[in-house]
């Protein structure tokens, strides 16, 4: 971008010059189309640019004139393989569209597409006409075998190849290789195919059998790993137990009896569901209400 | 929004003081003739009859029951309306009369008030503990419990245990409000135990626990110490036959003691609630294995950390250890204002055009007005102060 603004501002100082001095002499440092009178009076008016004496990479006397571009060549029904057979980026003088793009300069449109750097950098895919892909795939059929011509229909096919693998790729540009859901691989096989009846009834046995089989580890599961919040046990029975024993609600003494007569008490009980339900089905308004509603009950409030 | 027009200044509403007002033109607020206020200041005697009123609490109790315990708008607020003035609402006299029905002689009793932000939870809380302080209870009001998990400088080991940290700083600013607040027991309650702090000083059996708390204010590295001392002391006393006290143990924000800090051993490891003294000692008090007193607290989302910022209901946000720690409590929900509630706080507002120019804006006086307000602010009280305060 820097270089074509550079070009661009000396290319407008070029032809003020011209004018002035009705010269038109060819820039040393563009194109010939741009006519400037930069060679001769350029080491006074131009501090920016000293004049290297036609040498580096700006000096370049004996450069070709640029001829137009490939558009106005362009006849309707062309083979546009021809003009893209690979993955190239995009020429602006190759493409006989008028595309635009960018970010609209002021009270205007996106800029166009002669030095349009923004056309340049994304990926296109002009190589990738129908056509084009046609002639791809007849190149590759000799290489190609046959199908076989047993399996026409869809129900052969399923009847001799049951497990079906579905695989997906990803094409895109970008900075990595890898697709995460190209990952994703699909295994489809349909029940009633399988034929093997007594097989499925001894694997379900064997199944219920292991279930019930308890593992060493499994006597380690803790707390944490319960499925559902479990009253008995828990700290919140404990302390229950142990306010209304210390509030001597059931009378003097301890020890299971009075435990016993705690438990079984229906204050205690509402008490035990609304917390179950506390813990399993979250909070809600609802559910803090039957809770306060049981503390107050069992605490005698 | 609320700027739109303005329109003649007309009171709509049944409000008998504005009325009066413009008929009469008096310079003086008739007060008996307001019906958002009521006379009756004690906490005690108010019931279901003054809701919704406002109650004025007397400037001579300001501080010495509230010396950290406002939540700070509401102080800015009676600085600028020169009087410190409650409503009465259902959550605090709930509360009240739970307190007044106690038995003393059973475990203590946790009482939680929950609600979401801004409606009215820290102002219930103080209204409890402007009737306890009337009452002659002992407060232990801890303005915030997250102010002890967060944002401290000093993070000293501690000396009486091994694995756990002082808080110098937050220790001695809180000893200095309790002396404060309790002035009058500091001298009639007496230490049952020794406490020894370094070798050549001690504390003796007998000595007034006023000296004890002297003490941790003036030194301050073994103020946390003294913190857990005074709370051991008084647990063990409160409730007692002879010279007993009741203790009310106020907590705002007790959703901080169980959960995680934002303090760092030095070697960059997280530092976990209970390793900090203060905080372990605290946790003894909320825990019912005492009697002769009432543990109230409220839960606060404001100032929590790593808790979402629409969480309110108790589970939430004390966390499975809180909550199994503070079972069982008494759940008390905290609503934002009801229709009645509304009108008498819009009312206290207005009434304040007259004498302290608030509420200035003339289009707030309208039924329209009034309208826009509700809308504005879903009648949270915290958020129409907020809006009144601006206009």
């Amino acid at each position: 971008m820097a270089a074509h603004t550079l070009k661009k501002s000396i290319w407008s100082l070029g032809r003020i010059h011209c004018h002035i001095y009705g010269v038109n002499v060819r820039n040393p440092l563009n194109r010939a189309t741009y006519a400037t009178a930069l060679s001769t009076n350029h080491s006074s008016q131009n501090k920016g640019f000293p004049d290297r004496g036609n040498k580096g990479p700006f000096n370049r006397r004996s450069r070709r004139e640029a001829g137009d571009p490939r558009t106005d060549r362009m006849p309707v029904d062309q083979d546009w393989t021809t003009v893209y057979p690979t993955a190239t980026p995009f020429r602006q003088g190759s493409v006989p569209l008028p595309v635009r793009m960018g970010f609209p300069v002021k009270k205007g449109v996106p800029p166009e597409k002669k030095g349009n750097l923004e056309l340049i950098k994304i990926p296109n895919f002009l190589h990738l006409t129908p056509l084009a892909i046609k002639k791809h795939c007849e190149a590759l059929k000799p290489f190609c075998t046959e199908w076989p011509s047993a399996l026409d229909t869809g129900a052969k096919c399923d009847e001799h190849f049951p497990v079906k693998v579905e695989c997906k790729d990803y094409v895109s540009a970008g900075t990595s290789l890898r697709n995460p859901s190209a990952r994703i691989v699909h295994l489809r096989v349909s029940l009633s195919a399988c034929v093997n009846y007594d097989y499925a009834m001894y694997l379900l046995t064997v199944l219920y059998h292991e279930s019930w089989k308890m593992e060493a580890w499994e006597s380690e599961k803790t707390v944490a790993d319960m499925e559902e919040y479990s009253w008995e046990d828990s700290p919140s029975q404990k302390n229950i137990m142990s306010t209304l024993v210390r509030m001597q609600v059931a009378g003097e003494g301890e020890g299971e009896a009075v435990r016993e007569e705690l438990l079984g008490r229906p204050e205690v009980q509402e008490y035990r569901d609304s917390v179950t339900r506390l813990k399993n089905e979250g909070e809600s308004e609802s559910s803090m209400h039957q809770y306060r509603d049981a503390v107050k009950k069992v605490l005698n409030l | 929004a609320v700027l739109r027009r303005t329109s003649q200044v007309r009171p709509l509403h049944g409000s008998g003081c504005g009325q009066q007002q413009e008929a009469i033109g008096m310079e003086t607020r008739p007060e008996t003739f307001s019906i958002f206020r009521t006379q009756e200041n004690d906490p005690a005697c108010q019931s279901e009859q003054h809701l919704g009123q406002y109650y004025t609490v007397p400037p001579s109790h300001f501080h010495t029951v509230f010396p950290h315990g406002l939540p700070p708008r509401y102080q800015q607020q009676v600085k600028t309306f020169n009087e410190g003035c409650v409503m009465v609402r259902q959550p605090a006299l709930e509360l009240i009369s739970h307190l007044k029905r106690a038995d003393y002689s059973k475990p203590t009793l946790r009482y939680l008030l929950y609600g979401v932000k801004g409606s009215g939870k820290t102002m219930s809380l103080c209204h409890t503990v402007h009737y306890c302080s009337t009452q002659g209870w002992l407060v232990l009001h801890i303005p915030d419990a997250h102010l002890w998990v967060k944002n401290c400088k000093e993070l000293l080991p501690s000396s009486y245990h091994a694995s756990r940290f002082d808080q110098p700083i937050q220790a001695s600013n809180w000893l200095r409000n309790f002396r404060t607040t309790n002035e009058h027991f500091l001298s009639k309650i007496k230490l049952r135990q020794r406490y020894v702090w370094t070798k050549r000083e001690s504390t003796e059996e007998g000595r007034p626990l006023g000296e004890l708390v002297d003490m941790g204010v003036s030194r301050v590295k073994s103020s946390s110490d003294v913190v857990g001392a005074v709370l051991k002391e008084l647990r063990l006393q409160a409730g007692g036959t002879e010279g007993g006290f009741r203790l009310a143990v106020a907590v705002d924000g007790v959703n901080g003691l169980w959960g995680r800090t934002t303090l760092k051993k030095e070697d960059k490891s997280p530092v976990a609630p209970e390793e900090l003294t203060l905080v372990h000692n605290l946790r003894k008090m909320i825990n019912n294995d005492w009697c002769g007193g009432a543990v109230i607290a409220t839960l606060s989302q404001t100032g929590s950390l790593y808790a979402p910022s629409s969480a309110y209901l108790p589970q939430e946000l004390l966390g499975e250890e809180g909550f199994d720690s503070m079972d069982p409590f008494v759940p008390v929900p905290v609503s934002l204002y009801s229709e009645k509630e509304f009108e008498s706080c819009y009312l206290y507002y207005l009434d304040h055009i007259h004498f302290h120019h608030w509420l200035q804006h003339p289009h707030s006086q309208t039924e329209e007005g009034k309208k826009e307000l509700i809308f504005l602010s879903n009648r949270n009280p915290s958020v129409l102060e907020r809006l009144c305060a601006f206009l």
